[in-house]
């Protein structure tokens, strides 16, 4: 334990030094945080309508999907997709695929509520003025409920997308080789922890920030265009 | 035109509609005055269905709006709704909210649509603003394009519900003139208004409604100035 004490020196060249083999991991982290996200926006934007239909079944089966989602910790669910489910599928799941499905189905459950909640916040007057013109209630939501909507999610799913990024570190315990894994098994070898840390926590920092930064800008070209 | 026989409506446990009865010709235009609550947007809405209906029929053009047969997004074509609160889609400009319904229900060509938006906008004088999204429209300029909208699905008969009760009071004479030029054009017009000198000067018909039933109709002249039931005077004596 003395080794932690009073001798640490700070030294500067292993965060550059570690660098090339985190950026691998940076790597896998977008491409995981990306599917993720669009399998995410589509299951969710289903689970989200879901929960607007006056159809009891599929209420309730979205409802079913939201609920056990946010009810339980998004490392019980990693662990179950790849670990519990092959052995009642009867086959193995490549540790990336089940690290994208986690995070699509978590990050899913989440937009639907986004977008339940920006569905409903449409004043109903909308509807009805777009039935008036003999829309189909499928032709409204698409042409008038959704692009209303879409931009109050705008802020909410941003939010969700850093937290979606983050929760790739996650799969650290299936073993996708993401940025945190790399950060470990660097740690492994040269024992650099304080450095090797906070370079990872950097890199996370800088991509939630284009995120957000992102958004804001997708957010003011829908401002402008009305 | 329209024939409402016998419509009942209710919302759970409260009955709103309590048995109407009301035949509306071809180019007919009749005003609906009566307290909040009568059921006097209510019965609009049970016409071009936005609600449906409890028991009675309302035929609509020959059509009966409980018939199975009967396309309900092809009756709101037919019948057009001005709503109080305009109900302009924000996201798109005047010219998108007119050709919205006959780009997507009449499948009409784009070019073809907007052809006649500019006609519409025309119309209600406000060319100027065919790429103006409603935020930047005053209130008398958005109901006219609400009712330009309306009118560019070439309805039977348009229905409107207080389609000035919104706006400052300087802001009412200019949809009220959009309106009585549809009057000349001989459009069939069912309107919930308590502006008399419109009522006086174009109606055939003024009806007034009371806990859901009509209590009075007769001519504007008439019924406004000889009242036959207390409940109709002791109304217009608080409105006019
Ligand atoms: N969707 C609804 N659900 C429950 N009650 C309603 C609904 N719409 C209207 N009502 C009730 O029906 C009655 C008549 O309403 P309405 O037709 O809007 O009257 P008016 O237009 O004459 O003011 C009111 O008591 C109102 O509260
Ligand atoms: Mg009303």
């Amino acid at each position: 334990m003395d080794s932690m004490g009073g001798n640490f020196q700070f030294k500067y060249s292993v965060m550059w030094e570690s660098i090339p083999v985190l950026m691998t991991g940076v790597k896998l982290t977008i491409l995981i945080t990306f599917f993720g996200l669009i399998f995410g926006f589509l299951l969710g934007s289903a689970a989200g309508l879901g929960k607007t239909s006056r159809n009891i079944f599929i209420n309730k089966l979205a409802g079913v999907y939201i609920e056990s989602v946010r009810g339980t910790p998004l490392m019980v669910q990693v662990m179950f997709l790849y670990f519990g489910l092959p052995l009642a599928l009867g086959m193995r799941v490549p540790p990336l695929t089940a690290g994208v499905t986690a995070i699509a189905v978590n990050a899913g459950a989440y937009i639907a509520e986004i977008v339940r909640g920006a569905i409903q916040s449409i004043d109903k007057g909308q509807v009805e003025a777009g039935r008036s013109i003999g829309l189909t209630h499928f032709q409204a939501l698409i042409y008038i409920i959704w692009p209303q909507a879409f931009k109050r999610m705008i802020p909410p799913l941003g939010n969700q997308f850093i937290i979606s990024l983050k929760d790739t570190s996650l799969l650290v315990v299936i073993g996708v080789g993401e940025l945190t894994r790399q950060g470990q098994e660097i740690i492994a070898v040269n024992f650099r922890a304080f450095e090797v840390w906070l370079t990872v926590a950097v890199i996370y920092l800088a991509m939630t920030m284009v995120i957000s930064r992102m958004l804001n800008t997708l957010e003011k070209k829908l401002e402008i265009a009305a | 035109m329209i024939r409402i026989e016998g419509l009942h409506k209710s919302f759970g446990p409260l009955e709103v509609l309590k048995g109407i009865d009301l035949h509306i010709r071809s180019g007919e235009v009749v005003v609906i005055i009566g307290p909040s609550g009568s059921g006097k947007s209510t019965l609009l809405r049970c016409i071009n269905l936005l609600e449906d209906i409890s028991s009675g029929t309302v035929i609509v053009d020959g059509l009966n709006l409980k018939d199975k047969d009967t396309d309900i997004n092809f009756i709101r074509t037919e019948v057009g709704m001005v709503f109080q609160q305009f109900n302009l889609f924000p996201h798109m400009t005047a010219m998108e909210n007119v050709t919205l319904g006959p780009i997507k229900v009449r499948k009409m060509p784009k070019k073809k649509a907007k052809k006649l938006g500019l006609e519409l906008l025309r119309k209600v004088d406000l060319e100027d603003k065919a790429h103006v999204y409603p935020d930047q429209l005053s209130g008398g300029q958005k109901q006219r394009v609400a009712i330009a909208r309306s009118l560019a699905l070439t309805p039977k008969a348009m229905l409107f519900d207080e389609p000035t009760s919104a706006l400052d009071p300087e802001l009412v004479g200019e949809v009220l003139e959009v309106m009585k030029a549809l009057v000349v054009d001989g459009m069939t017009m069912v309107v919930v208004s308590h502006e008399m000198g419109f009522a006086r000067e174009v109606a055939q018909r003024v009806i007034f409604m009371d806990e859901g039933l009509i209590v009075e109709e007769n001519t504007p002249e008439n019924i406004f100035s000889n009242p036959q039931n207390e409940r109709t005077r002791s109304f217009l004596g608080k409105v006019l």
